[in-house]
């Protein structure tokens, strides 16, 4: 239990290097410092509906990040998030064209499915890909994310294309109202629902379960596993599948949810974001809903800061990367700062 | 054609400066995923420093500042701070994009795109019709033939190896591999300004909001198609760019007949099929980075 404090700790310490780097930037960009986080800070957590805020953007990227903690924790460096959410959101909206007309009970769950289908298939590949032939899944994912976006441009402006679409960006047609599953708000029963049952699904999966045992001594020492007689490539494919189906279903509920269209490059740090709630939550489920949370904040201030008080949104950018800069470093220096010799390598 | 030529080689100069750079640090064993960002960085800094001192040596030299500054940044984080150096890139290429497209919000009051009266110095009339072309343009075949002779002919170039290949052998011979990713990472810094540089101010003169597009992704690309050797890197990264230049012309012609964008999947294609034969040919080996102590999640 101390490790995993000291490991709360540990992302807590580098991400106030973040932010101290962040002010160094701003400041020398000309703005006060203390000025932008201050407005960071009202934008995402102080403001009245910052809690509603915060769960509209924060439920989508539990729900990917969990998937993403699971291949993390298997050992497996599934950088594809956006990708396998670019995708997800695609083969919903498909699947949402085809059975146009139709009551939406039939509609919504064969949309859901349809997208965790799709993220699931763009983790399928680099997944065989990487236990068939070896081949660097940081790569494969990396490079399929740009496929995915490329695809959402060809989709959004070929197939899918609003014929009343105006502006640069190319939209698919708007969803038929009866088959949105919350409004442009974002936070719905359904979504909350859904998010919650993975959450949970999630939770009994990881620490309730055969798999989630084997998959996090996989990901920790591969060796051991085959020695216990688990098959490694079974518990691999099995959790890129799951981070890909996982990120696909986020994809959909940004599409029949606040979305309702999808749009060339929308959400575009999505993924990025997701990946970096697995690796501040150090892969756990509690800790990435919490961590979800705090960053959907961020994300709800990026709408809030140009709008209210004339700053870029880029800020919530820059924090977001300074803290993906540093929250895997393990220093001597700060592990000293807590007091606490970790000798259990746990 | 010469008008061809030209399209070519301004789109993938900046592309193989970069790529030089990754290569560069994917020798000594690092993949920089921070490309992307050196790049924008060194695109932005070029162009704010013109409009500042209106000068462009004295606009290239911030450029090269900066780069080499965020480039130490990564090596720190990465060499003395253990950080997993995907994520570290990653958020270094975020730190690039949002740090630029801030700084040119701070400085322009808008997200307009900042356009400069000056450019990078051209060649001149002496080269006829490619006069036109940026000293950039005429010093990358000299860089990359440079480089290759550095890495396979001197001593330099083989330690660089050895720490990418087998950190303790370079260290059990007094290498500090420590300190040759330094050098190998501030470098690439250089090479990212001029990468950036050329981009920026080479034939246009100005700088916008995520201008690199996702160049220093596709320098990465062509570093991994490559094999992490100068020469067939800068290879790569000119097969890409003469993909993209013929996706325009054959968007030109044919107009919306041949869908946007399926010559643009080619670089990621070829990535990936790269890899996937460079990893049967090595037996399912894993890249190095991910098996050291510094990759655990």
């Amino acid at each position: 239990m101390s490790g995993q404090l000291t490991s709360v700790l540990r992302s807590l310490v580098f991400v106030l290097f973040a932010l101290l780097l962040c002010s160094a930037i701003f400041q020398t960009s000309g703005f006060s410092a203390v000025q932008v986080l201050n407005s960071i800070a009202e934008g995402a957590f102080l403001r009245p509906n910052a809690a509603a805020q915060s769960l509209r953007w924060g439920l989508p990227l539990f729900i990917t990040a969990v998937g993403v903690a699971i291949s993390f924790r298997a050992g497996y460096f599934n950088i594809g998030a956006q990708g396998q959410f670019y995708i997800g959101s695609i083969a919903a909206a498909i699947c949402a064209e085809v059975l146009t007309g139709a009551p939406a009970i039939i509609v919504i769950p064969a949309c859901f499915i349809a997208g965790m289908a799709g993220g699931a298939f763009w983790a399928l590949w680099p997944g065989l890909l990487r236990i068939r032939s070896g081949t660097d899944e940081v790569i494969t994912t990396l490079m399929g994310n740009f496929l995915a976006s490329l695809l959402l441009i060809y989709v959004t402006s070929g197939p899918l294309k609003d014929p009343s679409g105006s502006g640069q960006q190319a939209s698919s047609r708007p969803l038929d109202s009866s088959y949105r599953i919350s409004d442009s708000l974002g936070v719905s029963p359904v979504i909350v629902t859904t998010a919650l049952v993975t959450g949970l699904a999630m939770w009994l999966l990881v620490n309730r379960s055969a798999f989630g045992v084997l998959a996090g001594l996989a990901g920790r020492n591969g060796q051991m596993i085959r020695w216990l007689g688990a098959k490694q490539w079974q518990l691999g494919l099995a959790s890129f599948l799951i981070s890909g189906a996982l990120a696909g279903l986020a994809g959909t509920l940004e599409f029949m949810g606040p979305n309702g269209r999808i749009s060339s490059g929308f959400l575009p740090a999505h993924g990025f974001t997701a990946i970096l709630i697995a690796l501040v939550a150090n892969t756990s489920v509690i800790g990435t809903a919490v961590a979800s949370l705090f960053f959907g904040g961020l994300a709800s201030a990026a709408l809030y800061l140009p709008i209210m008080v004339g700053l870029p949104a880029s800020a919530i950018d820059i924090i977001n990367a300074a803290i993906a800069l540093f929250i895997t470093a393990k220093s001597a220096f700060v592990d000293r700062l807590l007091r606490v010799g970790r000798r259990d390598h746990g | 054609m010469d008008e061809m030529i030209i399209a070519i080689l301004r789109s993938s100069t900046p592309l193989i400066y970069v790529t030089l750079a990754g290569v560069l640090a994917q020798r000594t064993g690092i993949w920089n995923l921070g490309l992307e960002g050196l790049m924008i960085i060194g695109a932005c800094a070029t162009v704010l420093g013109i409009a500042i001192t209106g000068s462009f040596l004295q606009g290239f030299l911030l450029a090269v500042g900066l780069c080499v500054a965020a480039s130490v940044l990564l090596w720190f984080v990465i060499e003395r701070l253990k950080a997993n150096q995907i994520i570290a890139g990653l958020g270094l290429t975020g730190l690039g994009l949002g740090g630029t497209a801030f700084a040119v919000e701070a400085y322009m009051g808008s997200q307009v795109a900042v356009t400069v009266s000056s450019g990078a110095p051209k060649a001149g009339p002496v080269l006829g019709a490619f006069g036109v072309l940026s000293i950039f343009v005429l010093l990358m075949p000299v860089v990359v033939l440079g480089l290759w002779v550095l890495l396979k002919c001197t001593r330099f170039g083989l330690q660089l190896a050895a720490c990418g290949e087998h950190a303790f052998a370079a260290r059990s011979v007094g290498a500090d591999p420590s300190r040759i990713r330094l050098i190998a990472l501030a470098a690439g810094g250089v090479l990212c300004a001029a990468g950036g540089a050329e981009l920026a101010t080479g034939s246009l003169q100005l700088f916008a909001q995520n201008m690199t597009a996702g160049r220093g992704f596709m320098a990465f690309a062509a570093v991994i198609f490559g094999a992490g050797h100068p020469v067939w890197a800068t290879f790569a990264a000119l097969f890409f760019a003469v993909a993209g230049v013929l996706g325009i012309r054959v968007q030109l012609t044919f107009g919306d007949n041949i869908p946007h964008g399926l010559l643009q999947t080619l670089p990621y294609l070829a990535t990936i099929l790269g890899v996937w034969i460079s990893g049967k040919l090595r037996g399912g080996a894993k890249a190095a980075t991910l098996t050291e102590e510094q990759s655990h999640v």
